[in-house]
């Protein structure tokens, strides 16, 4: 599985953007979206290896901010991001989303409000992120898709492994 | 590298495993066929696959070998000392060879001229003396060219020409059979044993830990359905069968790691004159794998210290009346959840003075402190780092490494070492180690509504305090909280502050309150909660490298109830609370706790009395006095300074005034204290600075005499102005019952 994974992950959604802007005739993007207050995420499926509904996760006492907590997955212990505290949004009270997405360093979990559902776009839609962006969020935005009601904020899920996040933080 | 020569580099491992064992047998029982057919044949099969897979310096080397052992073999040879050790470095080189192919893939431009050379010699020891000698000799330097295997044999032969007539047929013949040996020996073993990858193991380990946690959901939720009840309790016992087996499949025999010391201790006994019997008992006893690998080390240390520090010489021995060689006895059993590893000799046992004199020497300890120890705590001082008594340093002990490793290590692993000794009679050093690392026994504890593991092997007790007792039970000394355990203080952690520093719980009185006593690395503390839980088998989980940055935790779990539960290190709440070593262990813990220390400190003058430093409470020190000597008059015998028309009796346990005295024109400096209503001048050399000092409330020092602190980086005793006599003054013994009387007040 995880060689085919790597195979899609050539094609994610950067390479995409550039073919999409070289021949016009839009390439298509499979991504997820997750709702995170009343602001539309996404994230490239290809990086999605589950979805886990309805979760209360573990706190971490002392752990740093954006650690969302611990939860049981498959028999192993995951460390959750949570979207809402790496953006500085007040933590929502009550039960929220996982996407359990991989990485170089193993899994993680992203903790979200919701998640929606599967949309497929076109990569002519995208837009890089725009220069008045805080450097924080530029770091872990991957550019727009304007869809036709509303933005949907690509995320990088490279740059919201816990670990990488520990490491700029430290 | 191709999977044949994989094969063959673990097979050969495995035969020169077999041929270490065999050849310290063989050096007891130098005659038994049995073995030196055993050893040719590990030999023979490299050669023999060697010369398959074109590995040329390998093949050339074990022939030589294999020559030697043909002659053994067939008796033409007796094996000596010399052969042995000549075996042995066979050994050793064949071992380099293949290590140079594992990581290489090829062999290496090594040369084994040498080796081999003396290999070729050993097969004509005893043709000297023989009128054949010559020719023995001739025929060496034609074995030397690797195309003349056939040749070799009849070199051999030289010598036994004389006994036996027919031997050159005989040696051929012998080729023959020699060849098959090794084939039908490995059919056999392949029959019923199969290598497993350990990955393989690692990961079914893994599924039967996730299955226990299951089984333990399970079994909370259908507790209450009777028709399920049967079937989880069958659920239940099967998987503990599982574990179990999953368990004995990563178990390896302890003669795994106890097959090097017959070398070992062959080796170092020539080296260091000794003469050791080797016992070895419970061999097949059991223990996961790598926790084999991990004690090897220790072992391994342990060994060479009883053999350099343990066993006397045997000139000495005898003197002693004992049997001119010693005996050092590896023995290993089960016990409960336990493996123990015993390293005992009988040899000159540890003299507790000795140790003391060399603590204080390597200043790891002052003298008054060592002064209180008893012969156990004596003892411990051998674990501190940098403690050595070797007289001499040699290169097989006696650098100062060795005991504080043996026990660093077995603790990384959650064991524990002890250590008996009797002066004359020998020296017992005990290695506790658990059985398995994957799946602990915890006991599940409260704070801050969620579940937190401690691991059972530092719990030493716990302790309830009712919500009404908390108040009274609890005492404060400037900021740290003790509790008296049995008389002793403890210095007290809480959980729910310490986790969360913000907002630590504000109606603690209100509750009840669970004390945890805790034993980490020797620090003991006891850490508050709010509640307890079942002791639990827990499965360890291991962390993100996010979370283990954090310091605290050193994984997680999946209880019963399904909650997910953080395993406490106690060893870093301790670091982190500024909870101290012992007092003797204080010097080893002190990288990087500093600062947490001093959090928790309180301040104290540093002086120095004739040559040794001390510590004065800053708190109790009223001024300082610089005065000539000759005012120190004598009330008795004792030493007091008349202070305004009021006497002031001085202290002077380090020896200032005698050692002035006679100087007419000597100052002394006195500092003057506060002792309960009285005032004690203390005699120092010289005042030294004001510094933060350690912790003073560790239990086991509660009388303050013991009391030591961490003074500018080393260890200082505190000097305890209880103890100085009160003088025979009405007025002065009145105020001292006033005095004596308020500690009892207190407890």
């Amino acid at each position: 599985m995880s060689a085919e994974n790597a195979l899609m992950r050539q094609d994610g959604p950067r390479s995409l953007v550039v073919a999409g802007k070289r021949e016009k005739t839009a390439a298509l993007v499979e991504l997820c979206s997750v709702r995170l207050g009343e602001t539309l995420f996404g994230i490239p499926i290809t990086y999605i290896l589950e979805i886990v509904g309805g979760t209360r996760p573990q706190a971490v006492p002392l752990a740093p901010e954006f650690v969302g907590g611990l939860v049981h997955y498959r028999g192993d212990v995951l460390t959750t991001v949570s979207l809402r505290q790496l953006l500085g949004m007040p933590a929502q009270e009550g039960k929220q989303d996982i996407l359990v997405l991989e990485s170089a360093n193993g899994c993680f979990g992203l903790l979200v409000d919701s998640v929606g559902e599967v949309l497929t776009v076109s990569a002519a839609e995208h837009e890089p992120n725009p220069s008045v962006l805080d450097e924080r969020r530029r770091e872990l935005f991957a550019g727009a898709y304007k869809l036709k009601e509303c933005l949907l904020i690509m995320l990088d899920p490279e740059r919201l492994d816990p670990v990488r996040l520990g490491a700029v933080a430290a | 590298m191709d999977e044949l020569t994989r094969e063959f580099l673990i097979e050969s491992q495995e035969g020169l495993d077999r041929m270490e064992r065999c050849l310290t047998d063989l050096e007891e029982r130098p005659q038994d066929t049995e073995l030196l057919g055993e050893i040719f044949r590990s030999v023979h099969t490299i050669k023999g696959t060697t010369g398959f897979l074109g590995f040329k310096r390998l093949e050339k080397l074990a022939h030589a070998g294999e020559n030697l052992l043909g002659l053994l073999r067939d008796g033409k040879l007796q094996a000596n000392q010399g052969i042995i050790t000549g075996l042995l470095q066979l050994m050793d080189g064949l071992r380099a060879i293949l290590r140079v192919i594992e990581q290489a893939g090829d062999e290496g431009g090594g040369e084994d001229g040498a080796l081999i050379e003396r290999l070729n010699e050993l097969q004509q020891v005893d043709a000297v003396a023989v009128p054949v000698a010559m020719s023995g000799a001739m025929a060496v330097k034609e074995a030397e060219a690797p195309m003349v295997h056939r040749a070799a044999p009849p070199v051999a032969i030289a010598k036994p020409v004389v006994e036996v007539a027919a031997a050159s047929p005989v040696a051929r013949e012998e080729a023959a059979p020699a060849a098959d040996a090794p084939k039908t020996r490995t059919t056999a073993a392949s029959d019923s044993t199969l290598r497993v990858d350990v990955v393989l193991l690692n990961r079914m380990m893994n599924l039967v830990g996730e299955l226990v946690l299951t089984r333990n959901q399970i079994l909370q939720a259908t507790s209450a359905d009777p028709n399920l009840t049967l079937l989880s309790r069958r659920l239940d016992m099967v998987t503990a069968d599982l574990r179990e087996s999953v368990m004995r499949a990563r178990m390896q025999p302890v003669s795994n790691v106890f097959s090097k010391f017959p070398r070992i201790i062959r080796d170092l006994s020539q080296a260091l004159h000794r003469k050791v019997r080797l016992v070895m008992e419970g061999q097949e006893t059991e223990l996961d794998k790598s926790l084999l690998e991990a004690i090897k080390d220790p072992l391994t240390h342990a060994v060479r210290n009883s053999l350099d520090h343990g066993i006397e010489p045997p000139e000495v021995r005898v003197a002693a009346g004992k049997d001119a060689e010693g005996v050092l006895k590896l023995r290993a059993y089960q016990e409960s959840s336990h493996v123990i590893i015993e390293v005992s000799d009988d040899g000159a046992g540890i003299h507790v003075e000795k140790v003391r004199n060399k603590a204080i020497e390597r200043g790891l300890i002052t003298a008054e402190r060592a002064a209180h120890l008893g012969e156990r705590e004596l003892l411990q001082l051998i674990f501190l780092p940098g403690f050595s008594t070797a007289e001499a340093v040699t290169n097989v002990s006696g650098r100062g490494v060795g005991m504080d490793v043996v026990r660093t290590n077995v603790e990384k692993i959650g064991g524990k070492v002890e250590l008996d000794s009797r002066p004359g009679k020998g020296t017992t050093l005990r290695l506790r180690i658990p059985l398995t690392l994957a799946i602990i026994p915890a006991l599940i504890v409260r704070s801050l509504d969620q579940s937190f593991a401690l691991p059972q092997g530092a719990l030493s007790e716990l302790v309830n305090i009712p919500p009404d007792k908390v108040a009274t039970a609890i005492e404060w000394m400037d900021g740290a909280p003790l509790y008296r355990l049995r008389g002793k203080l403890l210095p007290l952690v809480f959980l729910d502050r310490m986790l969360s520093p913000a907002g630590g719980s504000k109606t603690r009185e209100a509750k009840d309150h669970f004390i945890a006593v805790l034993d980490a690395d020797g620090r003991r503390f006891g850490l508050v909660v709010d509640g307890l839980a079942d002791p639990e088998e827990i499965v360890v989980k291991p962390l993100s490298s996010v979370l283990k940055q954090v310091g605290l935790y050193t994984g997680a779990t999946v209880l019963g109830s399904g909650d997910l539960a953080l395993i406490l290190d106690p060893g870093s709440i301790a670091s982190r609370a500024g909870v101290s070593m012992r007092a003797e262990e204080e010097r080893g813990s002190r990288q990087g706790e500093e600062e947490e220390v001093l959090s928790m400190s309180t301040e104290f003058l540093l002086v120095e009395a004739a040559g040794r430093r001390a510590a004065v409470p800053l708190g109790e020190v009223l001024r300082i006095e610089r005065i000539p000597l000759s005012r120190i008059e004598y009330f008795g015998y004792r030493p007091v300074l008349n202070f305004e028309g009021q006497l002031l009796p001085i202290e002077d346990s380090g020896g200032v005034i005698a050692a002035a005295e006679g100087d007419l024109e000597a100052q002394l400096t006195v500092v003057v204290c506060r002792e309960g209503q009285r005032h004690v001048g203390i005699a120092v050399s010289h005042v030294l600075d004001v510094a933060k000092g350690g912790d003073l409330f560790e239990a086991g020092t509660q009388q303050a005499a013991n009391g030591v602190t961490l003074l500018k980086e080393q260890v200082t005793g505190i000097v305890e102005l209880r103890q100085v006599p009160p003088l025979p003054v009405t007025g002065v013994a009145q105020s001292m019952e006033t005095w004596s009387s308020v500690p009892e007040g207190v407890a």
